[in-house]
């Protein structure tokens, strides 16, 4: 538990450094010893984990620290073999189903119903049902997710379902409907520069307020993010200092770089320069949407005041075209086209009207 | 025989260089081999012959002249007018002959089934034989076929000897052929070698005609018999052969049908055009003879060839040595006539040909592969060329079942035995139709049975006689000929090494023209060469698919054929299967040639050029799309393409709405795919279009093939299996943090970062003890996080630590400035250090399993010496307990070596031992030092690791 992530992570709802409000329902929603399912959803870096396993531990206390891996294989009524790994304690299993791919209905069904429908037998000392947890709901297909449904109301009796993704828009809505959604947005900067400096203060170092907040801009208030960070400056240099340079993550550089190729000139070669780029990226296992998100972003601080809707809306549009598509990079190249498009046509334009 | 010794006569050279096909050609004339019909000619010919020569008096010309005038309209090329006349007539003069002076025999009956009548035909072609002077007597059927001395058989009569020779029982001495007629009477039939040419006996129809020279009426009894004859005659032989095409027809559809049937044909063809309107006119008019083959003559030398080779082997004739001076001359001549390159091709085939036969005279290549696209007559000319060297065809096509082991058995049926009831005689030739749709492993057994000889050689040479006779039936000894459209299927891989490959060039247009020509004429369909050329053009010279097609116009009653229908026409198109390379060509090329030649064209439509040009184009590219079938290829290409393409397009508007096009068939693919909803799969071929319609130009494009989506989808694995090997060992508690999201995003980038701290290269004993710290945390995260430094050598040589697993990889990006990276020191540094913290932690952990042994850990320390005992019995304990008390019982106290009682001065550890071992009293104290030290030893025969001792890691670091 070297990392600094790892090793100051709360392990209690009462410890939570922020969002106490929320802690506190969560606390009081486990207290009467029972739940409705939860759909926890929020940006990555959030710290939806960190509370979900505090809401466990305040459920079934420390033992659910207790992990183990288990590799379970499935037989799907297609007569494929399924591998996946779940990470289980006693009192809860934690499943990743998209992992399995195309298959993850089966591994739903599976599962989840052979932790259900397994009685706990001393439900005096514990609790009478058992806790699965789902992570990256949004990426389960649709079928999955209409597989979870009645599972979900089947088997209320002896098992809770605890949702984690980072959308809700890919959750269909039954699902959402037979869940409480409970939401964790990030930490405010300041939030963020309160725990880089009381994690700091543990470990004994002396943390400026001007790298803290730095650090915290720079990580986009992903709380995850700006503790390695500041861990990664901390082992650059020691002795703090405030404008000291901060490690940043090499597809983000590199996309910005891309940005930038694509500002600079708008021709076909460039084009396919920046497709290169793209499936560089691509292939990096970055995905699609991060890597539109982030062209958009910089995009949009290169141009100018009057281009920034329509390229916003195109940006939109593509989106939603990339999510329904299957290859991510058409897409990806037709918003840069467009952009190019649209730009050089501003660009011209204005020219015309600077010379005449 | 006379039409080709007047055209080839002249030249030596070609005599030499098409003798093989000389040699057929006589044998089609002259020779029964291969079934009713071409005997049939023969004989028939040779009556018309007789006719004419008997002839020389007037009389007889009238009748022959009429009976041309008769049938001329109806007649097909010269070569085959001839033909057909002399079937026809011929079938009258046989008639009159078994009425006139057939009567005397009473062995041979009226020819009322064709099989009989064969059998008489060849008797007689082995008397006409015997009177040829250059050869001497055979005795084979078969070996008749060697005949080139042909001119001296026209003027031989021989009918009038059959009764004579036919003998009750067979003949003391001398030559003689058995034949059975129909009611199974066997008669014998002397062959007299003495004959002389010159001394035969005249026909006597001639002596009849000369005798009627005189006669007072217009036109001769004779003739007047002679044709009402005929006519009845003509009906008797169509029934009989109807009868026998029923017949052959439930015995062997396979060959004996497709013969009947052409004679059925021929008579019906002119008896009534109607009667036959069911079947297809490919059959119809499907080649018979050698001559008449529309394939390349090349090709058809070649194959005809590799079958004479079996010659030697299967007939036991040996090959005519060549002399090689006249080889070079044809070598020669081919040179003049052919260009360079087919030169050397055919060159190589001449050699395959010319090579050695193997020990058992059979050619080095003992498969033939014929190969090319469909209706280029590749199935045709096998049989032809089959039946024409004197074998019985028996194919095996896709529409058998081609499993391994019925493959097996019907190859091993065709190859090794022999029609035994006396329809076929002749040996079989395999003909294996449609093999590249054969799964592989029948193609395996095919092999097998062509390798079969190989292997058994050796035994062969020792094996007794009996055993030897019996393998070497089992050796191949028939040709096999294979013929496949597509040469490069995976699984005629092996089988392409040791086939001897002939590939199909395209049919020429004009003799395609040329045949259509006369199949129009003969169905009373007009048609000019234009839109005969037109046709063959739209089917890519498809000789099956002009045909199809001009019967499908006549069935319609379309009995006018010109360019317009054949341009509107969208039956004759095959589906075009071209590559993808083409396809793309075609879409990023606009059609400039093309609309040149329709410009120049005086039929194709100069007013439609103009408007129609791009709806033209659209439709073209949109067919051509829709029949290439391989969509996701097509669309990848065009994307990796397009951009390189010479774009005149500085909006970048095109680029916009190409790629746009590309997001709209992404989506419909999706949608098929995923919902499987296939109707929508009509609309992707309007991708090619659309991307034709916006990067079509004049210049030739510079296609490359699209593997971008593929590398991506390689380097996407790979990154992703260095996630999962990483994740895969990364303890629980730290796995349920992560992800492979947010491992690529946040984690393992700025992970690296921390992984590199500035450490000195100096030993690490001599850091301080933050330093220290520093150390121990990264080689804690370093575990934590499954990541180690392995040693690798580089292609120069040099070593280098990388990371395992490599995530280096899934993080850096090519284009940005390196990182600062460790020296090689420090990697080897913390490897090894990385390694013995997790021997540590191993050990640490089977020690917290035991906890009882944790405390004598704390023992160890203070002690400093491992002399405490375990309180788990080990093994070795075990062991050596077993053998202490076998020996102790029987040992006395312990002596010394001079029988004193020694006591025990062993030292045993205080603390533990006494209680923790639970050991009988009776066993003495030196059992139990044996059994107790920590340091023991077994023989082991001198080897160094007799002696062991429990060694801790924690002792070593």
């Amino acid at each position: 538990m070297s990392l600094w992530v790892d090793k100051y992570r709360p392990t209690s709802l009462a410890k939570l450094d922020y969002h106490k409000e929320q802690a506190n329902h969560l606390k009081n929603l486990v207290q009467c010893g029972d739940f409705p399912h939860l759909l926890v959803y929020g940006p990555s870096g959030a710290g939806k984990k960190t509370r979900i396993m505090c809401l466990l531990r305040e459920l079934y206390g420390a033992g659910v620290e207790k992990l183990r891996i288990e590799h379970q294989s499935i037989v799907a009524p297609s007569k494929k073999k399924i591998e996946i790994n779940t990470i289980a304690s006693n009192y809860h299993l934690e499943v990743n189903p998209s992992d399995a791919g195309n298959s993850d209905r089966v591994v739903i069904q599976e599962l989840i119903k052979t932790v259900a429908q397994s009685q706990q037998i001393q439900s005096s000392t514990q609790r009478e049902f058992k806790v699965v947890l789902l992570t990256e709901v949004d990426r389960l297909t649709k079928d999955a997710q209409h597989a979870l449904r009645r599972t979900m109301e089947k088997y209320m009796s002896t098992c809770r379902l605890i949702l984690c993704c980072n959308s809700t828009s890919k959750v269909i809505s039954p699902i959402r409907s037979r869940c409480l959604a409970v939401r964790v947005p990030l930490p405010s900067t300041e939030e963020v520069c309160s725990v880089l400096m009381s994690v700091c203060k543990k470990e004994g170092l002396l943390l400026p307020a001007e790298l803290a907040r730095q650090v915290a801009e720079k990580s986009g208030r992903n709380l995850r993010k700006a503790l390695l960070m500041c861990e990664a400056c901390r082992v650059q240099q020691y002795p703090f200092s405030a404008d000291q340079e901060i490690p940043a993550t090499d597809w983000e550089v590199y996309l910005r770089e891309t940005a930038n190729a694509i500002v600079n000139q708008q021709s076909p070669q460039r084009l396919l320069e920046v497709r290169a780029r793209l499936y560089e990226l691509l292939t990096h296992c970055i995905p699609a949407e991060i890597i539109m998100k982030g062209l958009v972003t910089e995009l949009l601080s290169n141009c100018d005041g009057h281009l920034k809707p329509e390229v916003a809306q195109m940006a939109a549009y593509y989106e939603h075209r990339l999510q329904l598509g299957n290859k991510a990079i058409y897409h990806l190249e037709a918003f840069v086209a467009k952009f190019m498009a649209i730009y050089k046509k501003f660009m011209e334009d204005g020219l015309d009207n600077f010379m005449f | 025989m006379d039409e080709y010794d007047e055209m080839y006569g002249i030249e030596d050279d070609y005599e030499q260089q098409f003798a093989d096909e000389l040699e057929v050609m006589a044998e089609m004339e002259h020779e029964p081999p291969c079934g009713v019909k071409v005997s049939e000619f023969r004989s028939k010919r040779q009556t018309f012959e007789e006719a004419l020569t008997s002839a020389d008096s007037a009389l007889l010309k009238p009748v022959a002249a009429e009976a041309l005038a008769l049938e001329e309209d109806e007649c097909l090329t010269p070569k085959a007018k001839k033909r057909k006349h002399d079937v026809a007539k011929k079938l009258h003069f046989e008639a009159t002959h078994d009425e006139g002076d057939g009567d005397g025999d009473k062995e041979i009956t009226p020819p009322s089934s064709p099989e009989v009548y064969q059998r008489s035909e060849r008797t007689r072609s082995g008397f006409s034989l015997s009177l040829s002077p250059s050869r001497p007597v055979v005795s084979e059927p078969v070996s008749v076929m060697d005949i080139s001395g042909l001119a001296v058989l026209q003027e031989s009569p021989k009918r009038v000897r059959e009764p004579r020779h036919a003998l009750r029982r067979p003949p003391a001495s001398g030559d003689y052929i058995t034949v059975t007629d129909c009611t199974g009477n066997r008669v014998y039939l002397r062959q007299d070698p003495d004959l002389d040419p010159d001394l035969q006996t005249p026909d006597p129809r001639f002596f009849r005609n000369s005798q009627n020279t005189l006669g007072l009426l217009a036109v001769p009894v004779e003739v007047l018999k002679e044709q009402a004859s005929e006519r009845r005659h003509r009906q008797l032989v169509e029934e009989s052969q109807r009868l026998t095409e029923l017949l052959n027809s439930g015995i062997d559809p396979e060959l004996l049908a497709d013969e009947g049937s052409e004679d059925t044909e021929d008579v019906n063809v002119r008896v009534s055009d109607e009667s036959s309107g069911s079947r297809l006119w490919v059959d119809r008019f499907a080649p018979q003879h050698y001559m008449e083959l529309l394939s390349d003559d090349f090709t058809n030398r070649c194959l005809l060839k590799w079958l004479k080779l079996w010659d030697s082997v299967v007939f036991g004739r040996e090959r005519k040595p060549r002399p090689p001076a006249a080889e070079s001359r044809v070598n020669g001549a081919q040179n003049q006539n052919q260009n360079q390159r087919f030169k050397t091709k055919s060159q190589v085939t001449e050699e395959i040909l010319e090579a050695e036969l193997d020990q058992y005279k059979r050619p080095k290549l003992k498969v033939a592969l014929l190969s090319g696209p469909p209706g280029l007559g590749k199935t045709t000319l096998a049989h032809i060329i089959a039946k024409h060297a004197g074998y019985n065809v028996v194919e095996i096509n896709a529409s058998d079942d081609r499993s391994a082991e019925l493959f097996q058995k019907r190859i091993d049926t065709a190859t090794q035995m022999k029609s035994v009831l006396g329809a076929n005689e002749k040996p079989n030739c395999l003909i294996i139709d449609e093999i590249d749709g054969a799964p592989s492993a029948a193609i395996n057994v095919l092999l097998a049975t062509l390798n079969r000889k190989d292997s058994r050689e050796g035994e062969e040479s020792t094996s007794n006689p009996l055993k030897k006779k019996k393998k070497k039936e089992s050796v191949l000894l028939r040709p096999i000929i294979c013929i496949c459209n597509d040469l490069y299927t995976p699984a005629l891989r092996p089988l392409r090494q040791q086939a001897f490959l002939l590939t199909f060039p395209p049919t020429q247009q004009s003799r395609l023209t040329q045949r259509l020509a006369e199949v129009t004429r003969r169905q009373g369909m007009k048609a000019d060469t234009g839109s005969l050329m037109a046709l063959c053009e739209k089917t890519d010279n498809d000789i099956r698919a002009c045909i199809n097609t001009l019967q499908f116009l006549h069935g319609r009653g379309q009995r006018q054929l010109d360019q317009r229908v054949v341009n509107s026409m969208s039956i004759g198109l095959k589906d075009q299967n071209k590559g993808l390379f083409s396809v793309w060509q075609e879409i990023f090329q606009l059609p400039r040639l093309k609309r040149k030649r329709i410009g120049g064209d005086p039929h194709g439509g100069f007013e439609e050029a103009g408007l129609k040009d791009v709806t033209q184009r659209l439709q073209h590219i949109l067919h051509l799309a829709s029949s290439c079938g391989e969509h996701e290829k097509l669309t990848q290409g065009l994307y990796d393409n397009f951009l390189s393409m010479k774009l005149k397009d500085p909006s970048l508007l095109g680029v916009c709405s190409g790629l746009d096009w590309l997001c709209f068939s992404d989506l419909v693919n999706e949608c098929v795919l995923h919902g499987q909803n296939y109707s929508l799969m009509r609309y992707l071929p309007f991708l090619p279009a659309a991307f034709h319609h916006l990067f079509a130009a004049n210049s030739v494009p510079r296609i490359s093939y699209p593997n971008s989506h593929y590398e991506g989808l390689m380097k996407t694995q790979h990154t992703k299996n260095a996630l999962v090997a990483m994740v895969a060992e990364i303890p629980p508690s730290i796995r349920t943090r992560i992800c492979q999201s947010n491992l690529c995003l946040d984690i393992l980038s700025l992970l690296l970062e921390l992984i590199s701290p500035k450490l000195r290269p100096v030993n690490p004993q001599l850091y301080s003890t933050r330093e220290k710290q520093q150390l121990c945390e990264l080689i804690d995260t370093m575990i934590n996080y499954n990541l180690t430094y392995r040693q690798e050598r580089t292609p120069e040589g040099q070593y280098t630590y990388v990371l395992e697993p490599n995530i280096e990889d899934v993080v850096r990006f090519s284009g940005l400035p390196p990182r600062r990276q460790l020296t090689y020191q420090v990697k080897q540094l913390i490897s090894r250090e990385t390694e013995m913290e997790r021997m540590r932690r191993v050990e640490r952990a089977q020690q917290k399993r035991n906890p009882q042994q944790t405390e004598t850990v704390e023992e160890v320390k203070e002690v400093k010496k491992p002399q405490t005992q375990k309180p788990k019995i080990r093994n070795h304990h075990q062991r050596l307990e077993n053998i202490v008390k076998q020996t102790v019982v029987e040992n006395k106290p312990e002596t010394d070596f001079f029988g004193r009682a020694v006591v025990p001065k062993e030292k045993v550890s205080p603390n533990t031992s006494t209680e923790d071992d639970g050991k009988p009293g009776g066993v003495s104290q030196i059992g139990k030092a044996v059994g107790k030290s920590d340091v023991w030893f077994r023989f082991n025969e001198g080897v160094s690791n007799a002696v062991r001792r429990n060694v801790y890691i924690r002792e070593l670091l």
